[in-house]
């Protein structure tokens, strides 16, 4: 097997705070041709010093709505993530996971307590 | 006009208050607003941020705002966290340093609430918060932001301000936007105009619930907060038009107000004395995360 492709995230977002979707967007968009190309993709976050869920559903979490679950498991990793980091990030896929499998629908629920008395 | 202003707490009064400021100068343009402090008693340092909000919108009709009569002892706080000093008084130096400076910031100004963030956290309970605390928190900070970011459309910006309370060991952040609200985000997502403030504010606090429009999946950030803020025993309040929320003691409560407070405000208040260690709560490896 190839050896695959190390993105620094710290390079990529241009210093240690991951505090934006606009930044976690830039990151998406240098990785999915990558991965489109059946290239292995390893995200380093060496350097990084504050990960938030908003920069990573960009990220990583909309990648789930284009490439099949078990192809992001093959083709992607990480490392050099704090403990808590890694928390938030498999919160941020396991919601992506979900959110695609199950786009929500306006809830009927809502019909009890709407009202437009504003 | 004059309007007297009374005084300001940080709960459901404070903003209902707030809010009908806005309404009374509905309609003022190319004029003048004298507010008077002469009836404020108490003025919670973390509300000059939504009061921010409500007088910038003024201040965007073409008014002019002045503010006239602050009692000796609120006239200190506001003029030591720089309230005061975006309507012509000095500074006074924050010789504690307990004070989050008020700022305003643009929704594209990331870069500088970050650097505010990192300034004024140093310092606030921290070295006293623990090393766990004091990350996590900031974690939290960047997300409401960003929400605001993504969410508000808010074209007068961000109003940041806060007060750390050493004897009490609490730390208040207000982050107020001067947008379009949670309820009117969620009534376009939805396309209906029968969603209420409140019950836009509780589906926006719900699990996986997002506005955010496009491919990216969201509604974490409220949820993280939630979450870390009944572990720290902390404070959550969101004030937005109609609707006000607040999780304290790890109860949440929502009522309507009678009054329309403009934009999303989010206060958080955390206990600065927890010393939990947040960094060791999950046990999950790079190879298992996908």
């Amino acid at each position: 097997m190839s050896e695959p492709i190390t993105v620094k995230v710290f390079d990529i977002v241009g210093g240690p705070l991951c505090v934006s979707a606009e930044d976690g967007q830039r990151l998406h968009d240098k990785i999915v041709p990558l991965l489109r190309d059946g290239k292995k993709v390893e995200l380093s976050f060496e350097q990084v010093d504050t990960l938030i869920s908003a920069f990573l559903n960009a990220a990583i979490g909309q990648l789930y709505g284009e490439f099949p679950e078990d192809r992001i498991r093959e083709l992607l990793s990480v490392k050099d993530m704090e403990q808590d980091d890694l928390a938030i990030l498999q919160r941020v896929v396991e919601n992506a996971k979900t959110y695609f499998k199950e786009p929500k629908k306006f809830d009927q629920a809502w019909k009890e307590e709407v009202g437009d008395e504003e | 006009m004059i309007y007297y202003l009374p005084t300001i707490y940080s709960n459901q009064d404070g903003y209902e208050q707030l809010g009908a400021l806005a309404k009374a100068a509905q309609g003022l343009s190319a004029n003048r607003l004298e507010l008077s402090f002469s009836r404020v008693a108490f003025f919670d340092a973390n509300m000059a941020a939504p009061l921010g909000v409500v007088l910038s919108r003024i201040a965007n009709d073409l008014n002019a705002v002045e503010i006239v009569d602050v009692p000796v002892m609120v006239e200190r706080i506001l003029r030591k966290n720089g309230f005061l000093t975006h309507y012509g008084y000095q500074r006074l130096e924050d010789t504690n340093r307990t004070t989050m400076p008020f700022r305003r910031l643009q929704l594209s100004d990331e870069g500088l609430f970050a650097d505010y963030v990192n300034r004024q956290l140093r310092g606030k309970g921290i070295p006293r918060m623990s090393a766990g605390l004091g990350r996590v928190f900031k974690k939290k900070v960047f997300e409401v932001f960003q929400n605001a970011v993504i969410h508000s459309a808010s074209e007068l910006g961000v109003f940041v301000c806060g007060q750390f309370f050493p004897q009490k060991q609490r730390l208040d952040l207000t982050i107020a936007d001067a947008g379009i609200g949670i309820r009117d985000k969620v009534r376009q997502f939805f396309r209906t105009d029968k969603i209420s403030s409140v019950a836009a504010i509780r589906w926006a606090l719900q699990d996986q619930n997002t506005t955010k429009p496009g491919p990216q999946p969201g509604g974490l950030g409220l949820k993280f907060l939630h979450e870390f803020v009944c572990l720290n025993k902390g404070r959550i309040q969101i004030a937005s038009r109609f609707g006000f929320y607040e999780l304290n003691k790890g109860k949440d409560s929502f009522a309507k107000m009678d009054a329309d407070m403009p934009g999303t405000s989010v206060t958080i208040e955390i206990n600065t004395g927890d010393a939990a260690q947040y960094c060791l709560a999950s046990e999950v490896t790079p190879e298992s995360v996908f």
